[in-house]
């Protein structure tokens, strides 16, 4: 079976992000990378592999072509193959452009689970996976603290705002996975080399028989009219307390942290 | 005639939660707020919901809710806007939030903007503002279908009261997959008490040695706030709270909205584990203290005296 | 009778000669099974010079000179007496049998008398100080006898060594009083009895004039035998004992002085020793000449060079290293020496004596092995993770061992394969590698903040590339560090001494935003592929700006920039700030005044190992520290070369310490016993370490960097003084 792991290259979290003529978020910063919480779903899919005798991995992204590293990074935990969607006319694509190309890359590759981290760090929507699901017609396991696969089916713990639930469906299915299932690997050195010489395969939608105005900007449901810069972070205010004198002023700074 | 705004009322449906009232509050300035209470409802909650501007409000049981994870809550949420005609879907931002949300928007071939701070219509279309990138810009973007389904971010607007005799329908919903789907097999709700986790809470509040091993107003403020308790290495190594709590470079790492550090010095260890927090207040007697240059509010003085001074306050 | 002593001595001899000869080839073999150790065997008479002078001055004997003298005397008499075994064989047929040449003449005589009773004496006083050293394992195992540097040593061993040399002393004594007393009453041979020939024992053979002389001839040969017997008997054990390093250290120590890292007498501190794969050193910058199956760093013992398997066959077990080092005395498993045991014997294939076992064991040091297996996983199998992750590489062990151990290197060379081949370390190093490779610092603290330190300067400090084209234009460029640059202690030092450098008129530049991690705490993590990448990327920046000197202000900097960025080709001058301000107060560029009151006040001054140790640079801060006209230095209990370390070199400043004390609680306890009211420091690491200790307790010293105390004294004396409470830490 083909586990496909989801991973999204994304600005560094402490970079000065630009934004596209269309306005929509630049992906290419300083130091961007695969999205930190994408390596929790290699993690769990590569702990996967390992369970499921005879699967293999193979980890893929929709992306520009630079997003190659952050697949080169996943090839380096440990997974066997990649591959990168990407094409000139998903740029500007909203979550149901960007689940329609990768579902339709899921099925060419004729994946048997998905896996995908509970949001990205640059957008942090959390609805890919669902509508992945949907797209598919796949069961949907999501926001995973834990996962399993037992005899075709899978098995997963979540935790959220209502409480602790144990969800199971039979594969295939889409799984996403928390930050709290288990930390990534560092991968070793030797893995690091050994990732060189595993190839990333690039597709475009014509590859994947999606048509163009199925993606993109042009299929986007949504249009973004403005981007503006919000005032930087004042500098600290530092208030000496004399008898309680701070109390209304923290209160004052506790509602507004609090929005 | 004003558009008919569904909302999608909170998980808990016994209390009205604040995020519902705030989403009805913002459904009532978009249009004519239409409350789906998705399963049981008490009489008390029906009355909450108009008293928040609920022209409408819809109590649909459907018995398979609670084996399906969010499958059959958003078929149920669409089913209530076809019916309403809806214009606008409201759900509170969240995990479970965000993917109904989705899903709605899916099967309505609805345009979706997520953890969005204000909606309004701007010559018949939706906009809506979303705060991106560590609350450095703000974004602003219309729903160019006809329908829009928007999550909404908690404490974006205060609710206000706007009585209204609300129209009670009773519905029920059958679930039917079309595809196979995921099944609930067992589920435990959260305790009402519990703190939340350090690494996933939204409110921080941590305390070092300057609470000389009382953390009682540390827990307190934590509680108050709705937030998780950390500690400093510091505390830890005094014997305060276990290192499970410790928040730091050899600690936990968080990264909340809001971080309370109280009579913690901000040592670079500490600060290796928090400074991604959005926002900061320092109370710390020592005026040279380091974490005075990092938060957004310090204030030198006894946390033993001003932290339940807040406390009461807060109520 | 002589006839039949003779051949038993032969037989024995034989019999022995050939044990040691089948234990001498099997260290040969184990030794060379290791992979090679390039540059250990040349330049062949630099070596040898070393080697000889090292051995004859005993100069790596550190302190303890009643046991270097005593230790000296034995070795010398030992060495003179190998030739007296010989002719041994000859007087158990003939008493009279003398070594030919010189054995009638006086100087060899008088040698050997001085040398053997000095030898007994001094074979005396090391049974002694083994006997006040007690260390029993087994039955420590509640408490552990940490303050004996014998504990774990195998003690009959040590024992059966010293006996053995006591015993083949007093028989060589014996035949001196009876050769003398069975020549000295004949006046034909008087004088070749007398105390010109016999000084020291020619008067205990007068007792034994009476004696017939049959008597007399018959008992030295007796003692002969006797002496060859014992002899045999030590070359037996030890051919058949290859693990008994205490008595193969005769010869092995002298091998392993001579294939000592440094060419130059110094101990294996500074650089760490490269990373070899295949024979060759490691370069991040040559991937692709990398073999398929290249492993790295140490896994199973062959994977070592031969010289770490010498060291580990060479360990006398004096415990020397265990004394001071400040994991061992700080309740961790790990013990330099132990740790030593464990490897040589997992080399040798050959089960720990139960003494090694139960310190093993008692300390938690212990793997999961409970006999040597061979391709055993060395961490896990034959240590605990726990000694490997324990190391401060501090270096004091490498630094007392008297027969040039490398201990440091075999410490980072296991990390270096849990990191790079099997992934498994402290789980905090996920977030220090993911920082120190994303971010270039240690904290994952954004780089676009290095220079806030120089915020709030009144006057500007100017970077390389954009304020100054190249180092040429400047007198020093100032490295600030990623402690310089983002700890608040550290941005107060780097602030101190830019602002001294400002004082002084001497112009100087920083890198800014093109500064990255040093590596240091990559490279004793363990991780040499994250160090090299940030290594290249500085020496890269230093390149493009024509650096070819930097100051720095923390001790790591100052080792890896200085010492280790040469493995890479490159080659800095890299000095310490005390040394510059050092050389700058002696140039009268800045003067330092007393405070107005004139107190003397206590300061105590904590020695950073990378400073110290393993720069030899134990004075600049001293004599910086002996300008300031109001401090008076007091010493610790460890200072100089046998400090202690703060706790947070080796990388171990970014995980937790939770076994044992914590070593710079521990550090700062000796700093408190001297009643000093300031810990001056000179390494940030050092001050963030002790600060943290002096932030748990009530009253603590104030724990600061020299810089700020020269700062503090330079600024009373300008006209106008700023707030002094800037320069306070």
């Amino acid at each position: 079976m083909r586990i496909i792991a989801l991973v999204k290259y994304v600005p560094d979290s402490g970079d000065e992000v630009g934004f596209e003529p269309d306005l929509s978020l630049g992906r290419v910063g300083p130091s961007s990378r695969l999205s930190e919480l994408d390596e929790y779903a290699v993690e769990q899919a590569l702990r996967l592999r390992t369970e499921l005798a005879g699967a293999t991995l193979t980890v893929l992204s929709v992306g520009p072509a630079e997003a190659e590293s952050a697949l080169r990074k996943a090839l380096q935990m440990g997974a066997d193959d990649a591959v990168l969607v990407t094409d000139e006319a998903i740029a500007g694509s909203d979550v149901f452009g960007t689940a329609t190309v990768l579902s339709a890359a899921i099925r060419s590759l004729e994946g048997g689970l998905v896996v995908a981290g509970m949001s990205s760090t640059d957008a942090g929507l959390g609805v890919v996976p669902a509508l992945l699901a949907d797209s598919l017609s796949w069961p949907l396991l999501s926001q995973a603290a834990a996962v399993s696969v037992e005899a075709g089916l899978a098995k997963i713990a979540r935790v959220d705002e209502t409480g602790s639930r144990v969800v199971e469906a039979a594969l295939p299915a889409v799984v996403s996975v928390t930050d709290q299932s288990g930390e990534p690997r560092y991968p070793s050195f030797k893995d690091v080399l050994a990732a060189k010489k595993k190839s990333v395969a690039t597709l475009t939608l014509a590859d994947l028989g999606v048509d163009a105005s199925a993606a993109g900007a042009g299929s986007a449901r949504v249009e973004v009219l403005a981007v503006s810069r919000n005032a930087d972070r004042a500098a600290g205010r530092v208030i000496v307390d004399v008898d309680g004198s701070s109390v209304d002023e923290i209160i004052d700074f506790l509602a507004a942290a609090t929005k | 005639m004003s558009e008919n705004i569904v909302v999608l009322v909170g998980a808990n449906a016994e209390v009205l939660d604040a995020s519902t009232a705030e989403l009805l509050t913002l459904a009532g300035q978009l249009g004519r707020p239409v409350a789906v209470v998705a399963g049981e409802a008490t009489e008390a909650l029906v009355a909450e919901l108009g008293r928040h501007g609920a022209a409408e409000v819809h109590l649909v049981s459907c018995p398979q809710l609670s084996d399906s994870l969010v499958l059959a809550k958003a078929a149920l949420l669409a089913d209530r806007a076809v019916d309403a005609h809806a214009k606008v879907i409201l759900v509170a931002s969240g995990l479970e939030g965000n993917e109904v949300a989705g899903l709605v928007a899916a099967k309505l071939s609805a345009g979706l903007i997520t953890d969005a701070v204000t909606a309004r219509f701007e010559a018949a279309e939706l906009v809506a503002d979303k705060v991106v990138w560590a609350g450095k810009y703000t974004v602003t973007a219309k729903v160019l279908t006809e329908m829009a389904v928007l999550t909404v971010k908690p404490n974006s607007c205060v609710p206000v009261i706007a009585e209204v005799e609300a129209e009670v329908r009773q519905a029920r919903f059958d679930f039917e997959p079309g595809a196979p789907a995921a099944r609930v097999v067992s589920a435990e709700p959260t305790a009402a008490t519990k703190r939340p986790k350090l690494v996933e809470a939204n409110v921080v509040v941590s305390g070092g040695r300057g609470t000389d091993g009382d953390f009682a107003p540390v827990e307190a403020l934590a509680d108050a706030l709705g937030g998780a308790v950390g500690g400093s290495r510091a505390a830890v190594d005094a014997g305060y709270v276990p290192q499970t709590l410790q928040v730091g470079q050899t600690g936990k790492s968080v990264s909340p909205d809001l971080y309370v550090a109280l009579g913690i010095s901000g040592a670079i260890q500490h600060i290796a584990g928090m400074r991604t927090a959005r926002r900061i207040l320092a109370v710390n007697s020592d005026p040279e203290a380091p974490i005075h240059r990092l938060a957004d509010l310090s204030v030198v003085g006894d946390l033993k005296t001003i932290v339940p001074a807040v406390v009461a306050r807060l109520g | 009778m002589k006839v039949l002593l003779f051949v038993i001595a032969v037989a024995v001899s034989i019999a022995a000669v050939a044990l040691f000869v089948r234990g001498a080839l099997t260290l040969y073999r184990l030794i060379g099974a290791g992979q090679s150790s390039p540059g250990r065997l040349g330049p062949v008479g630099k070596r040898l010079g070393n080697m000889v002078t090292e051995i004859l001055s005993h100069r790596r004997f550190r302190a303890r000179p009643l046991v270097k003298a005593a230790h000296w005397v034995v070795m010398v008499s030992f060495i003179l007496l190998v030739p007296t075994l010989a002719i041994a064989y000859a007087q158990v047929l003939d008493p009279y049998a003398e070594l030919p040449v010189i054995g009638g003449w006086p100087v060899w005589q008088w040698l050997l008398e001085i040398f053997s009773v000095g030898g007994l004496v001094a074979i005396v006083v090391l049974f002694t100080v083994r006997l006040r050293h007690p260390s029993d394992p087994e039955d420590a195992s509640a408490a552990r006898d940490w303050r004996s540097r014998f504990f774990g040593s195998t003690r009959w061993q040590g024992y059966f060594v010293e006996a053995v040399i006591a015993a083949v002393l007093v028989c060589v004594l014996v035949m001196h009083v009876l050769t003398s007393a069975v020549l000295a009453r004949y006046p034909e041979t008087a004088e070749a009895g007398s105390w010109v020939h016999y000084p020291l024992t020619s008067w205990v053979g007068q007792l034994f004039w009476s004696l017939p002389p049959v008597a007399l001839e018959t008992g030295i040969v007796v003692a002969a035998t006797l002496k060859i017997l014992v002899s045999m008997v030590w070359l037996g054990v030890v051919g058949y004992a290859t693990t008994m390093s205490v008595a193969w250290h005769r010869f092995l120590g002298v091998l392993n002085v001579y294939a000592r890292r440094e060419t130059d007498g110094t101990p294996a501190l500074g650089a760490a020793a490269p990373m070899y794969v295949d024979g060759k050193a490691f370069d991040i910058r040559d991937l692709d000449d990398l073999d398929e199956d290249a492993t790295f760093g140490v896994g199973k013992i062959e994977e070592f060079g031969w010289k770490s398997l010498l060291d580990f066959a060479s360990c006398t077990e004096c415990g020397r290293c265990q004394d001071l080092c400040p994991a061992w005395n700080t309740g961790k498993p790990l013990s330099p020496k132990l740790f030593t045991l464990a490897l040589r014997d997992q080399a040798a294939g050959m089960e720990h004596s139960l003494d090694i076992f139960a310190a093993l064991k008692s300390a938690g040091a212990a793997g999961e092995l409970a006999a040597p297996v061979r391709d055993a996983d060395l961490v896990g199998g034959v240590i605990s993770p726990d000694v490997l992750w324990s190391c401060t590489t501090c270096g004091a062990c490498v630094d007392q061992c008297p027969v040039d151990i490398e201990h440091v290197d075999h410490i980072i060379d296991l990390r270096r394969h849990e990191v790079m081949v099997k992934s498994e370390f402290p789980e905090e190093f996920n977030g220090l590698f993911g920082n120190l490779e994303t971010k270039g610092n240690p904290w994952g603290l954004p780089p676009r903040d290095r220079m806030d330190w120089a915020k709030g300067l009144d006057f500007d400090v100017p970077v390389l590339g954009t304020d100054v084209t190249s180092a040429d234009e400047v007198d020093h460029v100032l490295w600030v560090g990623c402690a310089g640059a983002y700890d608040e202690k550290g941005k107060k030092t780097t602030r101190a001494v830019a602002e001294l450098l400002h004082l002084a008129g001497v112009k100087f530049a920083v890198l800014g935003q093109a500064e990255t991690c040093c590596g240091d705490s990559a490279r004793r993590a363990g991780n040499e592929a994250t160090y090299q990448g940030l290594a290249t990327e500085n020496i890269e920046t230093f390149a493009s700006y024509g650096v070819e000197k930097v100051v720095v202000t923390c001790a790591h900097c100052l080792n890896s920039i200085g010492r280790e960025y040469g493995q890479l080709g490159a080659d800095y001058r890299v000095e310490h700030h005390t040394q510059v301000l050092n050389r700058l107060i002696r140039d009268g560029r800045l003067n330092v005044v007393a405070p107005p009151e004139d107190e003397r006040r206590q300061l105590t001054y904590h020695d950073p190992c990378y400073l110290g140790r393993h720069n030899g640079e134990y004075d600049a801060p001293r004599e910086l520290l002996a300008s300031l006209p109001e401090a008076e230095l007091v010493e610790m209990e460890h200072s100089g070369s046998s400090s202690m370390c703060c706790g947070g070199g080796g990388a171990r400043m970014w995980t937790e310490e939770s076994i044992g004390t914590r070593i710079n609680s521990a550090r700062l306890d000796e700093a408190e016993a001297t009643g000093a009211s300031t810990v001056a420091t000179a390494c940030p690491f050092c001050a963030i370490m002790l600060g943290d200790a002096a932030a748990s307790r009530d009253q603590a010293p104030a724990v600061t960097d020299v810089a700020h105390l020269v700062l503090a004294g330079v600024k009373r004396g300008l006209p106008n003084p700023t707030d002094e409470s800037e320069t306070e830490s």
